[in-house]
Formats: C-alpha cells, structure tokens, sequence
C-alpha cells in the first residue's frame, strides 16, 4: 500500500516487556521499514499520556494506521481503539502485536524474545495495511421485554422494566406467581414471612398496566436478533389466548427467570424417602408449617427431629455444587420447630455448616444458643435411617458415623426432614434451545462471564436471572433480577442498539446455496432466502467467529477484519522478516 | 457397635453449670492452649463434644474432666465463648454425681435449697445432741479436763464416727469410679503389676498438685497464685482433719499449750484462712476467668469453711482467755458447722481430694498400658492381622 502511513508503538510496560525484550532494537528495526513513519517506546503505554501521545501523534504526522506491540488485545484493544477515534481515525486501523503474553511473560533468553518480538511487529505491519475502516451497524431497539418464569426473580425483573414504562410479557407455567418462594414459609436468616414479600410483588405485577401476565403459558418459539425478537406465547390449559394477549409478541429483549427444580430425596436409598413415612422433604415440611401444624404422619408431636443436609448435593452420585440454601434453610427449620414445640430436640446432621452470607454466622450461631445438636458427617459416608424397635422410645434411628467425635452413633428421631438441594428444571434443555442459549453439565444456564457478567448471555439480548443460572438465595435472585433489568433499561434508553463490525457476510455472487453454513453457526445467525436460494448472515446475531468462513466450500463467506488476505499477510510477516 | 445419642443429656448438665457448651463448635483451640492435653487424654475438645452429644456411658468412664485444674485459658481463647474451662468443671460436678452411689450429690448440685436445708438439719441435730450431751453431765464453765462442757475423750469418739462415715462412703465412690474407668471404660488389657509401679502418683499428686502449678506454664508467670493458694488450703484441712481425728485429746487439753501439736494447727490456720479469704473474695472480684462463674455448691464450700475456721480460732482464743463459757458455745458452733461440712464432703466438690490423685494414678496406668500395648501391635502386625 503506497499511501499508508504508520505509527508503531512499542510498550515497556514497566519492566514487564522491557526486561526480556529489547524494546529499542524493537523501535530501531521497525523505523527502517517502508510505510512506517515513526516507531517509539514508553513505559506505559495504555496510561493517559501514552494514548495522548498516540494521538498527538496521529494529527501530527497524519498517521492513518496504528500498530501497538504491548500486552493481550483482550486487555487493551479497547483503550487503544478509543485512542484512534480520538484523533478521528476509524478503530479498526488499528493493530496489536501482544509481545508480553506471548512474548516477554514466556520467555527468558533476551536475544530469541527480541527477535521474536521483532517478527510479531512485523506481522501486525503486515496485517494493519490491508485494514479497512469499518462501521459499527446500529439497529433500532425494541422497547418491549418477554420475562419467562414468574418466580421471585422473574416478577421483580418485570415489574423493574414494566415501571420505568415498557411493555412487558410475563409468561408462567404454573396457574399462579411466586414460583418455589410461595412454597416456602419463612425466610432465613432474618425469618421474614415469604408469603408477605409475595404478596407485595404479586399484587404489584398484577396490578401494573404495562405487565401482561400469561399464566400456564410457555415460550415456545423465539426469533430475530437484539432488538427485534418475535416470540410465540402457546397456552398450556387449551383455552384460546385472551384478546388483549396476543400470541405472538415482538420483543427487544428477553429475561430467563425458569428457577429450579427440588432433588428428588427417594433416588438416595439410604433415607427411605417414599418407605418410611416420617421422612420426608424440605418442601413438605414447608407445607407443615404453613399448616401451623409440625406432626408426624401418625399425629403425633415429634420429640426427636432430625435434619439431614445436603441431599443430592456436593455428592459424586447427583450433584457436585453447593445448593446454598439449604443450610441456612436447616437452621430456620431447627428455629420454627423448636418455637413451635420447645420440647423438641433437634439433630442437625450436616457435612459442612455453609454459612457465607449477610446474617448467615449470627444466625447459625443462635441455632447454636437453642441446642441444636450439630453432628457432623463425610462426605460420601451418608446417614443411614432405620426404623426403630417399640424399645428405642422412638420412630427411626439414623446411623452415622459421627465425624467429630470419632463416633459410629444411633440418633433418635420421630421426624428426618431431608434438606433437599436445588436442581435444574427437567425443561431447562427447552428453554435453552429455543432462547438459544447454553447449558452447563448440571443443566444451568451459562452466563456469558461468570464474574464480570453474570446476567448475560452469549446471545445478545438474552439474560439469565435467579436459580435457573445456579442455586442461589432470594436476595442473589433479586439482586441478579434487578440487574438485568438495569442492563435492559439502558438497552432501551438509547432506542438503538450498535453493533460491532465484526461479522461475516456472504458474496452472493459465489454462494451455491448448499446451506452447509446455516446448521453449523453456533448463533443461529444464518437465514436461507428462498426465493434467492442463497444463505443470508444476520449481522446483528453475527459474533464473527467464523465457522462459516472455515467451512463454506465456495468460500463466499468474508469475515470482516480478519479476510483471508489480512490473517495471510499477517502469517507471511511472521516468518518473512527482513 | 453404635452409640445412642441423647440430645437431651446437655438440659440436665445445665444445672451442673455447663451453660454455654452448646456454643461450641469444635475448633479445638481449646485443646491447643491447654497445657495438659495430649495424644492419649485429649480435652477440652473430645469432653465438650461428648457432652454435646449426651454419651453419658462414655462420658462417666472418662478420667479427662480430672486432668484440667481449671486454669480457664481455654475459655478465654474460645472463639464462640462455649466456656470450655465451666464445663470441664461441670463435667466433674456430674462425675462426683456419678460416682455417688446414694444419688445426694446430684440432689445437691441440681438443688440449692435441698442442699442449704441438708445442712442446716444435720447443723441443727448435732447442735441439739451435743447441747443435750453437754448439758446432761458437763459443765458450762469447763472446757476441758474432768466434768467438760464437751469432754475431749468423748469429742474424739465423736469425730471419729463423723469421720468413720465419711470414710465409707469416700472409698465406696472412689471404688466406683475405679470400676467405671478401669472396668467399663477400658478396652484394653491392663497388667496388674501397674498399679504397683505408679503408686507414687497417689501421695505425689495428693501432696503437691503438681500438674496444677503446670497449667499456668503457657502464660509464663512466675508464681501461680491460685495454685500456691490451693496448695495451702488444702495442706491446711488435712492437717487440720488429721489432728481433730488423732490428736484432739491433746488439741483440747489445758491449760499450757502443747507444741509439737499446735504448731501443726497454727500452720493449718493460717494456710485454712488465706485460703477461704483469698477464695471468696476471687469468687466476689472475679479476677480470674475460673471464678467468673460460681455453682451454688461453690459458695456453700468456702462459706462454711470461713465459718469453720473462724468459730475455731475464737475458740482457742476464748479457751487459752480463760472465757470457758463463750469457749463451749463457740466449740458447739463450731462442731454445728464442722459436722455437715465433713459429711456434704463425699456428695460435693470437696471428694476431689480423693478423686483427683486417683484420677493421676488411673491416667497414668491406662497410658502405660496402652503405650504396651501400641508396642505389642507395632511389633507383631501379623498377629493382630
């Protein structure tokens, strides 16, 4: 390219680059290079003065292409990127060479890591020239939201998106809201009712004009991109959709709020779940309470109760994971029991007292203050539970060998709750592939970064919210809810949605219409036009990963910013130094 | 062979005075900071946990709640103030119940008030019958020689039947507990020949109180005062109790002072009385961590020894004053305090006299055999096999 006019930037990076390679043969070997105009070094080059520096430079000299040999592009493209349009240069003539991960982090010997430094410099020369300047697409937003599942999670999200004045379909299964909360009595560790924090969120969600509920609805067809989804709402009970309810919606965006699902207590032999009658689970023992009334199966009043934890859960058999409720759960059990009959004795029986959050350790401590016998058990050596002789002046014996003590132990008990763990739904699998979103091996929803973005997805515009993500407590779910609600509301402020540059399109003039691509895109972003019987790539759904490029026979298929050319040049530069 | 839990054994350890050991949720700091655990006899952890757990069977063979003196560092490190010191102190307030085949001691500690009226009945009826005893053939204004108030020949048969008492139901419980610890508690064989070899422990435990002086070692203080007190208290009493059973002929006898006795008895004094002042005022200033908590048994103890000490250094007095009037009263007092404090002694903490030497000889036979026994094993794994 004879117009091109390029400004190389080596980063020090402290000592981080600068100890293993020689960045001034770096800076002396590019300088000598045809095109490029200047070639400099600092200590940092992403702090202000280094991208002032940059900028300065390219009103300076008139610069139209930048290459930065510094750290991973993961960590600084964007900041440079941003350099660039500062001085009113398009982002995208910029170039990375990344000589600390792959350079100066990984090597000890001085002259080979300059050397190949020096190669990865040249690459990106190569490269950058063949850079094109590209434009983000922006397309309009639709400011309506679809929320599925109208648990905890679910209905504060609704109602967040519903109050700032959008439209919003709340589609639930069941023939009622509240989801697994309404089964649920109290709340640990500050033993708020459940059913009063339901309430509010039910009468609110029911009362809000723009939240349009579809009880015993599912989803059972979702189309279109960020921004433009079409979703179909199909009723469970037969009955034909009410008028104002459309089937079909148009939506921008979508909240996945589909919760759990319990363990089920009778694949564990050893508890005679389903054998013995007094055993029985978390949910049922909910179910007493919220009778107001804790007896056994025969009527009568439990003296013993025990509470085992951990069933199906953090277990090579069911489930590895910590379901994070339950042990907390187990200590407002020993709490509401003991209130209701202070006679009552209750054995904890658990492997580890999981007790992390705000509230959680007082509260553990004060089941302690009530003489809860806490007993502990290994991992993989469960409980055993019997049913006890006339003599033993009690129902059951459960048999456990007694880690703290060293002790194999009977323990008496009228009354075993199982402290069942947390599932993902049988139909997760469903959901996931309609809303086309992925699943990890337990069957949760993946997000798109556990850490740094814990409500999205890898499909723009689908976010995952409560315990259909992982096994959380209320305050997670809501706080997860209310999140993705905020990442909507600012989705839909803006009214339109950018989208990055980087996608693959297809050259109708070579494509044969042989529809290899369109099974194969792991975004669904592929549509085949009938009436041109030639594949079509939805830029906005488009992430430019590029299997379609790899695998399109006619090659007809250009990612943009990494054409055959650039990556070709770029590889050539890397073994073709001069 | 599994054990039985009893979720509702730690209510009836309540009234012994383990309020807080549901607390505890087995760090074991507690056993790291005491100076006297170890591989064989671990505590406080193991005691509180089995306590926890109600494993009464396990519990009662146990010599561990005998080892600790109390020096309360474990319950100043404790993370959740589960009181580990208090409740190895409970633990042997529910051992002493234990060991007592009668079932007053657990009357005692569980009840205050059948405790106080036990005493002031057995008060009330020896007062009566030395008031009758005197009045019926002695002479108010003697106190000692021909016609006494109360004739030394008969105050010594007196003591003796007091004493003989006691005695009985001392060795029965210290049978007893050998039983639960050495018979029921002991798995593995323990030769005869032992009992022979560490005997000294007796008379060295007994005398000295050794290992309590060690549980301050950790905190390096130069004199432990408590221990040193403790020391002299109980040097004081037995001496005393020695010469009221042999010598009191000669303790009572006028009008010159006999020496090769009394200066026994002066000793015994003073060691009896800075021991019952320093005590009650810990008791009242809780200074140190063990006195934070008082049982009622606590107080009745050294309550009634100040009494005792007290009527009898006022007795002297009035004796060697020539008031021989106030003298009897105030032997009769004394005697009225004497009496029920001598016979509460098996049914109360006092029987750790007894218990706590024994309690170092059994712990060193069990360890010694045990130690044989790892030896056997390490050296014969195939016959084990």
């Amino acid at each position: 390219m004879k117009n091109c006019r390029i400004g190389v930037y080596v980063c020090m990076c402290g000592t981080n680059i600068a100890k293993i390679v020689d960045v001034e043969a770096v800076v002396k070997f590019v300088s000598e290079l045809p095109n490029v105009v200047l070639a400099k070094t600092y200590k940092y080059m992403c702090s202000n003065p280094g991208q002032e520096m940059i900028v300065q430079d390219i009103k300076d000299n008139q610069l139209n292409r930048v290459v930065v040999a510094a750290c991973s592009p993961n960590m600084h493209e964007r900041t440079f990127r941003n350099a660039l349009r500062a001085a009113g240069l398009n982002q995208y003539l910029l170039e990375m060479a990344n000589i600390r991960e792959q350079c100066s982090w990984v090597h000890t010997d001085i002259k080979e890591a300059t050397e190949k430094a020096r190669a990865l410099v040249y690459a990106a020369i190569c490269r950058v020239e063949l850079h094109e300047e590209l434009e983000s697409m922006s397309v309009d937003m639709c400011p309506n939201v679809l929320v599925i599942g109208g648990g905890i999670a679910g209905m504060t999200a609704a109602l967040e998106i519903a109050d700032a004045g959008n439209n919003v379909y709340l589609v639930e299964k069941n023939d009622h809201l509240g989801g697994n909360l309404a089964r649920v009595d109290l709340t640990a560790p500050y033993l708020y009712s459940a059913r009063d924090l339901l309430t509010e969120k039910i009468t609110r969600t029911n009362n809000n004009k723009k939240l349009h509920i579809y009880l015993q609805s599912k989803v059972t067809n979702l189309t279109g991109y960020i921004g433009n989804f079409k979703a179909t709402i199909n009723s469970l009970n037969g009955k034909p959709p009410e008028k104002n309810k459309p089937a079909e919606v148009e939506i921008g965006n979508v909240v996945v709020c589909t919760g759990y699902k319990e363990f089920d207590a009778s694949r564990i032999v050893h508890y005679g779940y389903g054998k013995l009658p007094n055993v029985i689970t978390s949910f049922e023992l909910e179910k007493m309470i919220r009778a107001g009334r804790i007896v056994t199966k025969e009527g009568k009043i439990p003296r013993h109760v025990a509470i085992i934890h951990c069933v199906g859960s953090r277990s090579q058999e069911f489930h590895t994971y910590c379901s994070r409720v339950c042990c907390m759960t187990a200590l407002k059990y020993a709490h509401e029991i003991k209130s209701a009959n202070p006679e009552c004795y209750i054995s904890d029986v658990y492997i580890d007292m999981h007790a992390f959050g705000k509230g959680h350790e007082d509260f553990y401590c004060r089941s302690s203050e009530a003489k809860t016998l806490f007993l502990m058990y290994e991992k993989g050596d469960r409980p055993v539970i019997h049913k006890a002789t006339s003599k033993d002046n009690c129902e059951m014996l459960i048999e456990v060998n007694e880690k703290l003590s060293g002790e194999v132990i009977e323990i008496p008990a009228d009354l075993v709750i199982l402290m069942v763990g947390m599932e993902a739904r049988e139909d997760s699998h469903e959901v996931a592939r309609i809303v086309n979103i992925s699943q990890d091996k337990e069957g949760w929803f993946i997000e798109s970064h556990p850490k740094l973005e814990p409500v999205a997805t890898t499909t723009d515009g689908i976010f995952i919210a409560g315990t259909c993500v992982a096994p959380k407590d209320i305050p997670d779910s809501v706080a997860q809810a209310r999140a993705a609600a905020a990442r909507i509301l600012a989705r839909i402020a803006k009214e339109k949605i950018e989208v990055d540059a980087l996608y693959s399109e297809v050259n109708e003039n070579l494509c044969s219409g042989c529809r290899l691509c369109n099974q194969l895109c792991p975004y669904s972003a592929i549509e085949f036009l009938e009436d041109k019987k030639q594949s079509h790539i939805i830029s906005a759904l488009c992430k430019g990963c590029g299997v379609c490029v790899a695998a399109c026979p006619s090659s007809a298929i250009n990612g943009r910013h990494f054409t055959d050319q650039q990556v070709l040049a770029q590889v050539d530069g890397l073994f073709v130094i001069p | 062979m599994s054990v039985r839990v009893n979720p509702m054994f730690i209510d009836d350890l309540d009234r012994f005075g383990a309020e807080d050991v549901q607390l505890c949720y087995q760090c074991g700091d507690c056993s790291t900071v005491c100076p006297h655990a170890d591989e064989v006899y671990k505590f406080p952890r193991k005691s509180m946990r089995l306590l926890q757990m109600g494993l009464e069977q396990k519990l009662e063979t146990t010599l561990e709640p005998w080892l600790c003196y109390y020096c309360g560092q474990c319950s100043e490190q404790c993370p959740r103030e589960a009181d580990p010191g208090e409740t190895m102190m409970s633990l042997r307030r529910w051992l002493i119940s234990r060991y007592d085949f009668t079932g007053i001691a657990r009357q005692f500690f569980k009840s205050r008030i059948t405790e106080i009226i036990a005493i002031i009945s057995i008060a009330l009826l020896t007062g009566a019958f030395l008031l009758f005893y005197g009045l019926s053939g002695g002479n108010i204004h003697i106190y000692d020689g021909d016609g006494a108030f109360l004739p030394s020949p008969f105050i010594h048969k007196f003591d003796l039947s007091v004493g003989g008492i006691l005695a009985v139901f001392l060795v029965l419980n210290a049978i007893r507990m050998w039983y639960f610890v050495m018979i029921k508690g002991t798995t593995f064989a323990v030769p005869w020949w032992l009992y022979i070899t560490e005997i000294y422990q007796l008379p060295w435990h007994f005398l000295t109180q050794k290992r309590y002086s060690e549980c301050e070692r950790k905190r390096e203080h130069k004199f432990y005062m408590p221990w040193i007190i403790h020391l002299g208290l109980m040097l004081g009493y037995v001496t005393m109790l020695v010469l009221v059973m042999v010598f009191i002929e000669q303790l009572q006898a006028g009008p010159e002072i006999r020496w090769q006795v009394h200066i026994f008895g002066y000793l015994a004094t003073i060691g009896l009385i800075t021991g019952t002042v320093y005590f009650i005022r810990s008791r009242f200033k809780k200074h140190y961590i063990q006195y934070k908590k008082s049982h009622g048994t606590d107080w009745v103890f050294v309550v009634l020894l100040f009494i005792i000490v007290l009527t009898g250094i006022a007795q002297h007095i009035f004796h060697r004053t020539g008031l021989y009037e106030w003298a009897n009263i105030t032997y009769v007092i004394h005697l009225m305090s004497v009496v029920p404090w001598l016979l509460r002694m098996p049914f109360s903490k006092w029987s750790h006299l007894i218990y706590r030497p024994l309690a170092m000889y059994l712990a060193a036979i069990r360890r010694d055999a045990l130690v044989r026994q790892v030896t056997i094993i390490n050296s014969n794994p195939v016959v084990v096999k």
